[in-house]
């Protein structure tokens, strides 16, 4: 019959690593997201402020520069843990946006099309589909927090010297936990809200809506209940509190950094939750 | 005359860049109409074409002498089951025949008993009052179908109708499709399952990369593939003789004996000459026991003008 | 020809009604929703027995509240004690613990059954008097002004728009499922009249039901006579002012996001711009202004919101102020930017081809 004719025979080569078997998922999936001339866009655009932000610090540092232009040395703002804790608030919110405009097509389309089965029948797991569908904004978020956050540490440091460098490492680590943290929430945020919702417009709108109606749902609750908690709703003011707990902000706070760490540790096992029940091989239709 | 026909007159669709389908003319009569082709030939925007779901980037169209951009009289005289497996959520399988009713302004009696009829005519009956969503295949199809019959067309539009349905369910559909045709309807039907097609059609169109290969009933088309010589299986007694008679006639290209002993494949450039002469030695003496064809059906016609698994 | 046209569009209606209503998807829509009439009830509760508390308080410590408002700035803490006793509750700072500057702090409460009064003693004289009266109408109605107008307009009934009405068409789109309706005998544009009248029946319910609740909810906590003297004041007219409002904030942000779903394959970027330009909105100058949904419907609400109280001084200045438009006009207004809208989402409609494999 055809298929000895055919010589048919099972692979015998060499198999690739399992643990980099999840790359597959971004590997494909970049090409298409590229082709949006908007994210395009918006991604240069995420650039802007480091930029800035560089620019600034080399200015800080030349005192020619500042001489020419009759600047005092002391009217400049300080390069500090103040500087780098206003850069982390900005790009983490630009990183919301970006959430919103890619998180929403990780899982929808996949739900929506029925392609679950096609990868769960292959020896691929839900951790590694997760972790692949992650690695894709999880890398895009990268690129636009702490990358450029610590590129402009390291800047900062070598024109300021090594007993610089030396006392304020800890600005450095704080600006990967900090904006790391960020990333990680946002990411497992997105993939949650595109596995529950399935449609990839209204999981977009989720996405927005969790931010800005949840940072007034939280004034509201202040108002209302004339109380202050209502900061632990709001996702930003919540990271805006780690952050100043991590950049050693002495203003005293809403809540307490405790407080918004607990809410950020929720949000995301709230978040893996939702993935564990979604991202499944079937659906059981009632 | 041409408010009975499905006219295509020069229509072409593009996709961008991507072709659809190119300088189309077509005039399709009543009865049984299969298109045929390989995947991405144009089958489905021909008839997404006809049910006014998309537009022609030129040319145009008319069924039974309505324009596609007229859905209020155009949706009323075509039936449309397409390709795409998806549903409206939440509906069960009654639900979504006699809802889409409703957008026909039928009240609500005449909807439930359309809607009933054509549920129990595709043998939907048991299953009508699930949710789509939890529906086998074949029983996705069968809503469909039911959908497209259930407000009683004149043209019915079928995009691989037959697709997941089991044996038994497949000879009461092909009877459907007879019944329709006999009553005077459009039946287009597309289809990969060609010795179906051969046995339900009327006339075939071929497709290929967005053209019309070929169209008309099967016979008239093999007929005028001249480049590929008409095979002809006779049985006879002495087939050796009778080969050996054949090819004093220049029309014949090829006699190749069948390895049972018992028959000899003809090839031939002109049947009627062919058939002729057949009959001359037929009263010659030469016993002829059986006559068939060999390549006077679908498939010998796609292999030939499409190509042997060519986009398949 | 009316009786079909009727019948195709209420055929429509109720098909989307039956499909996304009480929906698992449309959770977080019923949550933006109610979530404000929530927190209002859990205040209620809160001060109903907070005023059960007081009362106990004025129960063991009786003091009456002429001479707790006599209570003034600079008044000698034994003046204070001789008028108004012992306070229930009193905190006082030992030299060890929070000092400031040396001084000796005490702070006394006192309640009157109503309100509560926080009299601050430095160095045995009045420093400072709070009073917080947690059952005020008035304040109550700033502070529902303040969230309706800032919270349940801009963010709740904007993103609950933005969820059931970009879904009309975009949605369909997306499920593949856009092909069953265009396959029916009926004109674009009543198909997009039926979806846009059924998308707002379903936003009109739920969020005037939501913004009925949080009224019934704000007021639930005070006494019969005071909710009856509000509503024979202006309290009808500012129930039916808030109702109207809402409905018309559905139709208008429900007009454009329907748009938006059949102009742009991806509906959030536009509703993006749209979101920033009203919030934006209270910077903008007054000729600006008038180029949004927002400032129409806050023209109609009855009671003007302030911004928040703790807004940064830098912001409260850039601030501006444009005169709002009479009712009549902002109604006007609306309509006439919704029709605009629907009649360019019509012409798009009648346009309309099923192409699934580009989505």
């Amino acid at each position: 019959m055809a298929v000895y004719k055919r010589t048919y025979k099972a692979y015998e080569g060499a198999l690739t690593p399992g643990w980099s078997r999840f790359l597959i998922l971004p590997r494909s999936a970049y090409g298409r997201l590229m082709q949006s001339k908007f994210l395009v866009i918006y991604l240069v655009a995420c650039f802007f402020f480091p930029l800035g932000c560089a620019a600034f610090i080399y200015v800080s540092h030349n005192l020619s520069f500042l001489t020419a232009m009759n600047i005092p040395a002391s009217q400049i703002l300080k390069v500090n843990g103040a500087f780098f804790q206003f850069f982390c608030g900005f790009q983490g919110g630009m990183a919301v946006l970006l959430t919103a405009f890619v998180g929403p097509g990780l899982v929808a389309p996949d739900l929506a099309n029925n392609a679950l089965p096609l990868y769960f029948c292959r020896p691929f797991s839900r951790a590694e589909y997760v972790f692949g569908k992650m690695s894709l904004l999880l890398a895009m978020l990268s690129a636009i927090t702490w990358v450029p956050g610590l590129l402009l540490f390291l800047i900062q440091s070598s024109l300021a010297g090594a007993a610089w460098a030396r006392e304020n490492s800890w600005i450095g680590s704080s600006i990967l936990e900090g904006l790391l943290v960020w990333d990680v929430v946002l990411c497992l945020i997105a993939l949650a809200l595109s596995a529950w919702i399935k449609w990839r417009i209204a999981a977009g709108g989720a996405i927005l809506a969790l931010f800005f109606a949840g940072a007034g749902f939280g004034t509201a609750i202040n108002a209302i209940v004339r109380t202050q908690y209502g900061a632990l709703v709001d996702l930003r003011q919540v990271i805006s509190i780690v952050f100043a707990q991590m950049f050693r902000d002495t203003s005293p706070p809403a809540v307490s950094a405790g407080d918004a760490w607990i809410v950020l540790a929720v949000t995301c096992l709230i978040c893996l939750r939702l993935l564990s029940k979604r991202v499944k091989a079937f659906e059981v239709v009632k | 005359m041409t408010d009975d026909r499905v006219l295509f007159d020069n229509v072409s669709r593009f996709y961008g860049e991507v072709l659809g389908v190119n300088r189309v003319t077509l005039s399709i009569p009543p009865g049984i109409t299969s298109l045929v082709g390989p995947n991405g030939s144009g089958k489905t925007t021909l008839m997404n074409l006809m049910a006014g779901l998309v537009r022609p980037t030129r040319g145009q169209i008319r069924v039974l002498g309505i324009a596609p951009d007229d859905p209020q009289r155009l949706c009323r005289t075509v039936g449309y089951s397409t390709q795409f497996d998806s549903f409206p959520r939440g509906l069960t399988g009654y639900q979504l025949v006699a809802s889409f009713l409703r957008l026909f302004g039928f009240d609500q009696p005449k909807c439930h008993r359309l809607a009933s009829a054509a549920i129990e005519r595709l043998r939907m009956g048991d299953a009508a009052h699930r949710k789509v969503a939890a529906y086998s295949k074949g029983m996705r199809q069968r809503i469909k179908l039911a959908m497209a019959i259930a407000h009683e067309p004149r043209v019915l539009v079928l995009d691989e109708p037959l697709n997941g349905l089991d044996p038994l369910v497949r000879s009461e559909t092909i009877a459907l499709f007879r019944e329709c045709a006999a009553a005077g309807r459009h039946v287009i039907v597309s289809s990969h399952v060609l010795h179906e097609v051969d046995q339900i059609s009327d006339q075939v169109i071929l497709l290929s990369n967005g053209y019309v290969v070929a169209e008309g009933q099967i016979q008239g088309v093999r007929g005028e593939i001249q480049e590929h010589p008409m095979q002809v299986l006779i049985r006879s007694s002495r087939p050796s003789l009778l080969a050996s008679k054949m090819f004093e006639q220049d029309h014949v290209v090829e006699a190749r004996l069948a390895e049972d002993g018992g028959a000899v494949l003809i090839k031939t450039r002109d049947a009627d000459r062919f058939y002729r002469a057949l009959n001359v030695l037929a009263l010659d003496g030469i016993d002829i026991e059986g006559v068939m064809p060999a390549d006077d059906n679908v498939n010998s016609v796609y292999e030939y003008l499409i190509g042997g698994g060519a986009g398949l | 020809m009316a009786s079909q046209l009727f019948s195709q569009i209420s055929a429509v209606m109720r098909l989307e009604l039956r499909k996304s209503f009480f929906s698992r998807r449309g959770l977080w829509i019923y949550l933006l929703a109610f979530g404000p009439a929530l927190l209002y009830l859990i205040h209620a509760i809160d001060v109903t027995r907070d005023h059960e508390h007081r009362q106990a308080l004025l129960a063991s410590h009786p003091v009456s509240s002429g001479a707790l408002h006599l209570i003034r700035q600079g008044m000698p803490q034994k003046q204070v004690l001789d008028l108004l006793g012992e306070p229930y509750l009193k905190n006082e700072f030992l030299q060890n613990g929070r000092r400031r500057r040396g001084q000796d702090i005490s702070i006394y409460h006192y309640t009157d059954g109503e309100s509560d009064f926080t009299f601050f003693i430095v160095d045995g004289e009045v420093a400072n008097v709070n009073e917080q009266d947690r059952c005020n109408v008035t304040k109550d109605s700033a502070i529902f002004a303040t969230v309706f107008q800032f919270f349940y307009l801009r963010l709740a009934v904007f993103f609950g728009c933005v969820g059931i009405f970009t879904n009309l068409f975009r949605g369909e789109m997306l499920d593949k499922s856009l092909h069953f309706y265009l396959l029916a005998p009926m004109r674009r544009e009543i198909l997009l009249a039926g979806k846009y009248l059924a998308g707002l029946s379903a936003a009109v319910f739920i969020f005037t039901v939501g913004t009925a609740l949080q009224i019934a909810a704000l007021s639930w906590h005070f006494e019969p006579g005071q909710v009856a003297a509000y509503l024979h004041g202006t309290g009808w007219h500012d129930i039916a002012a808030y109702l109207g409002v809402t409905a018309l904030a559905c139709a208008g942000y429900g007009s454009i996001f329907l748009a938006a779903g059949l102009l742009f394959r991806n509906p959030i970027l536009p509703a993006t711009v749209v979101m920033l330009w009203e919030s934006i909105n209270i910077f903008l100058p007054a000729a600006l202004k008038k180029i949004s949904v927002i400032f129409y419907l806050q023209a109609l609400c009855p009671v003007v919101a302030a911004p928040e109280a703790d807004t940064p001084v830098l912001l409260k200045l850039l601030i501006s102020s444009a005169e709002f438009p009479p009712a009549w006009l902002a109604i006007t207004g609306l309509t006439a930017v919704m029709l605009v809208v629907l009649g360019v989402a019509a012409a798009r409609a009648r346009r309309l081809e099923i192409n699934y494999g580009t989505e």
